[in-house]
């Protein structure tokens, strides 16, 4: 009785361990240093990456937009960087990103205090306005797209990416 | 070994969790501690009393709470904590509470919390008719429940408080009638017995950039002067003026520059706004617009109508960032931040004919840490630099003094 009851919850520990495993990756923490690992990491392919914040309108409208263009488009490496200032959210940040269909993309959130310095190391010019879009392409080449991005933009672009491929 | 197996898979689940804990850790918080005390404060908004006392209110551990200081800021009283309860309040990067101090010694408060899990903003306000020992229970500035932020405060000289904010409550009447909101309505209110009650909101702007700060002060006795980030036609969010008729009926906006900053984006980053004793109005603000990027300076002599052609402020490279003004006794003097990759600085230049010239930018304090926004604070005979950082605490610098 005591095994089979040992047996029982030894197996709702797997099943939800393996829901667990199965789930979306956590959110990552970007800190110093991760803007030229995320470059590193993608090098070579056509990449997005989406700043944005919890508490900023434009987002919360481009955000399921980005999501469905990351379904459509499995071509391209998509990255999102929550960049509101700490203390940043983490649980409010992953049900907005569940919610627009981007668990499954790789997800980063601001996790050091002083964003003068994360913000300096992606863009010297760059002052923290959100929400903002870097199109890395294969060759490396960067575009940043300044406040909402334009879904007829970004689908010219992945389109000139994934043709020379 | 199907135990250790179990571990296994339990360590493994749990995971995710120990990795945001991590997250959670002082280096990548904003505070340099968690309790309510000023050396953990994000934010400190300073204001000088009539007899020269320093009042400061500031954000730490989830209060807001209000100390003086007879000596310039080199001790303080015991605080005084204005919240009862740990709130969630608003720590946007253009947020702060606001405060000001009456010629009788009262002192009024506002500042914004986060009311809902979707960010909708309230502007919460209160009072001390004690010299600061005591607030009163903190009340809404309005009873309408949609989002409210950005508020700010000025004092008139008859003591008539006046406040002004952000808020999007005409998005409701435009999504019923199946019509597109932008921004945010510039609303206002004020108080004949020093913050106690507010007059019912009005609304003086509709459709402005609903986050970043206002810069608001009064033009002259019973005319409060506010700069914004307005939406002009096509979306183009570039700094606005408007000079009320009085308390209770806003005047017409002018435009301070053709910046041309098309964005739909939240820049996060608003203007400041003073007006010299003869009328000079002078203004900064950030732009990334088509015509002009960066921090930019201009002066009106004709009360906000026309401005002077706008001065670049601050090293390109450097990211200059969060511009003041203000005219004082001795001059007119501008601060902002610069980073080098490294460390904050603050810089600052001032003006002692009325911002037709200015002083080479200097550096007057700085930082290897993150750091509130610089301010400028007059006593009436000096001009400060007050600033908030997480790795020296907070510093109030005499601008005159520096060499």
């Amino acid at each position: 009785m005591r095994r089979r009851f040992a047996g029982i919850v030894g197996l709702g520990i797997l099943i939800a361990s393996m829901t667990m495993l199965g789930a979306a990756p956590a959110l990552k923490p970007f800190e110093r240093g991760t803007w030229q690992s995320v470059l590193k990491g993608h090098a070579g392919r056509p990449t997005l990456v989406h700043f944005w914040g919890v508490t900023c309108g434009p987002c919360k409208v481009e955000l399921p937009l980005l999501g469905q263009f990351a379904k459509d488009h499995p071509g391209i490496d998509v990255v999102t960087i929550s960049a509101d200032l700490v203390p940043n959210l983490p649980a409010a940040t992953q049900s907005m990103l569940d919610k627009a269909g981007l668990s499954s993309t790789e997800n980063f959130i601001f996790s050091d205090g002083f964003v003068e310095r994360l913000r300096f190391e992606i863009d010297p010019a760059w002052q923290g306005d959100i929400p903002r879009t870097i199109l890395i392409s294969r060759d490396g080449t960067i575009t940043t797209i300044e406040g909402s991005a334009e879904m007829a933009d970004l689908e010219k672009w992945s389109g000139q990416q994934l043709a020379t491929h | 070994m199907v135990r250790i197996g179990l571990l296994g898979i339990v360590a493994l689940a749990l995971l995710p969790g120990a990795a945001l804990a991590q997250m959670h850790g002082q280096h990548g918080s904003e505070a340099a501690c968690e309790e309510p005390a000023l050396r953990c404060a994000t934010k400190v908004t300073p204001a000088f009393g009539p007899d020269g006392t320093l009042w400061l209110v500031w954000m730490a551990g989830g209060q807001v709470s209000v100390a003086s200081s007879q000596d310039a800021g080199r001790s303080f009283s015991a605080p005084v904590q204005v919240t009862t309860k740990r709130l969630n309040l608003d720590w946007g990067p253009d947020a702060r509470p606001k405060i000001v101090v009456d010629r009788k010694g009262g002192i009024a408060l506002a500042f914004s919390i986060f009311r809902d899990e979707a960010f909708n903003g309230q502007v919460l306000y209160t009072r001390s008719a004690d010299g600061g020992k005591s607030f009163a229970e903190l009340k809404p500035i309005t009873a309408n429940n949609e989002s409210q932020r950005f508020e700010a405060l000025a004092l008139d000289q008859d003591g008539t408080v006046f406040a002004a904010w952000l808020d999007k409550r005409n998005r409701v009447p435009a999504k019923e009638a199946g019509q597109k909101y932008e921004g945010a309505g510039l609303f206002f209110a004020s108080s004949r017995d020093g913050g106690a009650t507010y007059t019912e909101a009005a609304l003086a702007r509709d459709n402005t950039c609903e986050c970043c700060r206002l810069g608001l002060t009064f033009a002259a006795p019973g005319r409060p002067a506010v700069i914004f980030r307005n939406i002009f036609d096509g979306g183009v969010r570039d700094q606005a003026v408007m000079t009320f008729t009085d308390v209770s009926n806003p005047g017409e906006i002018h435009r301070v520059s053709n910046d041309d900053w098309q964005i739909n984006a939240c820049p996060h980053h608003g203007p400041s706004l003073t007006i010299a004793p003869n009328g000079t109005y002078h203004v900064v603000w950030y732009t990334n617009g088509k015509a002009r990027k960066g921090l930019f300076y201009a002066h009106s002599r004709d009360e906000g109508r026309t401005f002077s052609a706008p001065m670049a402020l601050g090293q390109p490279g450097r990211n200059p960032t969060r511009p003041y003004v203000l005219a004082g006794a001795t001059g007119t003097v501008m601060a902002w931040k610069e980073f080098d990759g490294e460390k904050t600085s603050v810089q600052m230049t001032i003006s002692r004919d009325d911002g037709e010239t200015w002083s080479p930018p200097k550096t007057i304090s700085s930082t290897t840490d993150t750091s509130d926004h610089p301010l400028l604070i007059s006593s009436g005979r000096q001009t400060y630099l007050s600033w908030m950082t997480k790795a020296d605490g907070y510093r109030l610098t005499a601008i005159e003094d520096q060499p």
